[in-house]
């Protein structure tokens, strides 16, 4: 059973569909990076997981149990860190601890308890109002572990980070599973951050899932690409066309996606032959790194321009 | 139901809500030690606890449940905490209920303050200027009576701050409703029509006529919880 699962969730707002037939599903104690830009949806699906808006249409399940039919126990399995943390600025962190454990009614060794995972034990007693972002961020994590859920829901547990409060938060967030045993939900609209810390990735695109699945795999899917710059882009255009290849131009050249399979040195090897035969010059030819941002590119450019020049 | 309004009171705690709570009072206090201070005879107590009962009413209270509810809902709209509140595993209408019953518990506790501090100033005055001393014979009880009528004949209108001052984030709407409440039952203070008026019923609670204070019970308190009923599901129920 997935710790996360939703099936055709949909949300529309006046005539303006927000979330569109999203199904996801995030396994058991993964690290699930929940990508798109700021608008395609990302908050919407967060508040429907956590009961906040009821979906238009769909389900969504917190560990099997039906979020809309049964908020309370689907509550009770999950944690949120939401994008506004809702501290009382003129309590301490332990004081506001303490009142969400209250409700909650947990034991009061809680607060120690969550204070410790996010090394905040030395800091609970200063007021929120005196607290750096990056502790109010710790203590909102500390706040969603209270009684300790099997699922956790951070929406961009980054925002306004400096640099080293960055890293520390990733650092934080890749052994989050290990540490409260959870499954956690991390939504961003940040590649860097998914790729650094998620062990699952899901890209939402204009109120779409377009992309899902193990980062690892995702990766390996990834057609091979090598990345060229010439002198001349047209006649190298014309040169190549006899290959079985894609060929696009971005920022940095052109770039030919090869077949997969296909293998990166034969391939370079022989498409430098046709060029320097053919008069162009080189410059630099080599195969471009499988990254995240390959993957999100290719889910979330607009369709009319998804079909590059073929040769 | 218990919980949750134990965490309301924990809120309070080194809040402005308190700090108004504190001071409201102490402002008619202070208006009745001056007044003391200015007057060359003995009044009689029913004269001084009647006269801080009269302003409480007509005008310090509503204006009062004014900045109170503001206030009290500015501690979650301000932080933004109503989604961390409303995603929690506690059922949503004790929430906005058990704030509710804060507001209303603090204005019965202002309203008790009230006559405390009124009493401790006018005996602070007797002392400091014993020829002013309160004369006759301190009805404590009957002017308790008289201040819990009058906060039962306000709950309509609480209701009603309470629930503008919760549904909408910012501090305006709230601002508006009381401002305005407050000065048209200020200047239509001897319309017969006054009685209706949910800011004027708590000082219809010291009218002379049996049928306003009546009115003012029934209509302010009877209708006064079913409004406020209706708020706290209307506000469990919204989305956002």
């Amino acid at each position: 059973m997935a710790a996360i699962e939703t099936e055709g969730l949909t949300r529309v707002f006046g005539r303006r569909r927000v979330v569109d037939g999203v199904s996801m599903s995030a396994p058991d104690r993964a690290v699930y990076g929940f990508l798109g830009r700021n608008g395609a949806g990302k908050s919407t699906t967060m508040k429907m997981l956590i009961g906040l808006l009821r979906p238009t249409s769909g389900v969504a399940r917190i560990c099997g149990v039906d979020v809309t039919r049964d908020r309370m126990r689907a509550a009770r399995r999950i944690g949120a860190l939401l994008e506004a943390h809702g501290f009382y600025g003129h309590l301490t962190g332990r004081e506001n601890l303490d009142l969400s454990r209250r409700l909650l009614g947990l034991p009061a060794t809680e607060i120690d308890r969550v204070l410790a995972v996010v090394d905040m034990l030395r800091d609970g007693g200063r007021r929120v109002s005196d607290y750096s972002l990056g502790m109010r961020q710790r203590l909102g994590i500390a706040r969603a572990m209270l009684g300790s859920p099997p699922v956790l829901l951070l929406d961009e547990p980054t925002n306004g980070l400096d640099p080293d409060g960055i890293a520390d938060m990733r650092r934080f967030l890749r052994e989050l599973p290990d540490r409260a045993g959870a499954t956690v939900l991390l939504s961003s609209h940040l590649l860097g951050e998914i790729e650094q810390t998620a062990s699952h990735v899901g890209i939402i695109h204009e109120g779409r899932l377009v992309v899902e699945g193990e980062l690892s795999r995702l990766k390996a899917d990834l057609a091979p690409e090598i990345g060229l710059r010439v002198d001349d882009p047209d006649r190298a255009r014309a040169v190549l066309r006899t290959r079985d290849l894609t060929l696009s131009k971005d920022a940095e050249g052109l770039v030919a996606r090869l077949r997969p399979g296909d293998d990166h040195d034969q391939v370079s090897a022989a498409l430098n032959r046709d060029l320097i035969a053919a008069g162009v010059s080189v410059f630099a030819i080599g195969p471009r790194a499988r990254s995240l941002e390959s993957i999100y590119r290719a889910a979330s450019t607009p369709i009319p321009s998804r079909h590059p020049e073929t040769v | 139901m218990l919980a949750v309004l134990s965490v309301e009171i924990c809120k309070l705690n080194r809040s402005l809500a308190l700090l108004l709570a504190g001071a409201a009072p102490a402002l008619i206090a202070i208006f009745a030690f001056a007044m003391m201070m200015r007057s060359q005879r003995p009044s009689e107590w029913s004269m001084w606890i009647g006269s801080g009962t009269a302003i409480w009413a007509y005008f310090m209270m509503p204006m009062c449940v004014t900045a109170l509810t503001a206030l009290v809902a500015h501690m979650e709209h301000a932080p933004r905490s109503w989604d961390h509140l409303r995603a929690l595993s506690v059922p949503r209408w004790t929430l906005y209920a058990s704030k509710a019953v804060c507001v209303i518990g603090l204005v019965l506790i202002m309203s008790a303050a009230m006559l405390a501090m009124t009493i401790g100033a006018v005996v602070l005055g007797g002392l400091i200027k014993p020829e002013t001393a309160a004369a006759g014979r301190l009805d404590l009880a009957g002017h308790a009576w008289t201040l819990a009528k009058v906060a039962a004949a306000a709950i309509l209108m609480i209701a009603i701050q309470f629930w503008t001052a919760i549904r909408f984030a910012s501090f305006v709407p709230g601002l508006v409703l009381g401002i305005g409440g407050a000065f048209f039952a200020v200047v239509a203070t001897s319309a017969k029509q006054g009685v209706f008026m949910p800011w004027q019923m708590p000082v219809n609670i010291l009218a002379t006529e049996a049928w306003r204070v009546q009115t003012a019970l029934t209509l302010g308190g009877g209708l006064g919880l079913v409004v406020l009923a209706a708020a706290v599901i209307h506000l469990a129920r919204r989305e956002g």
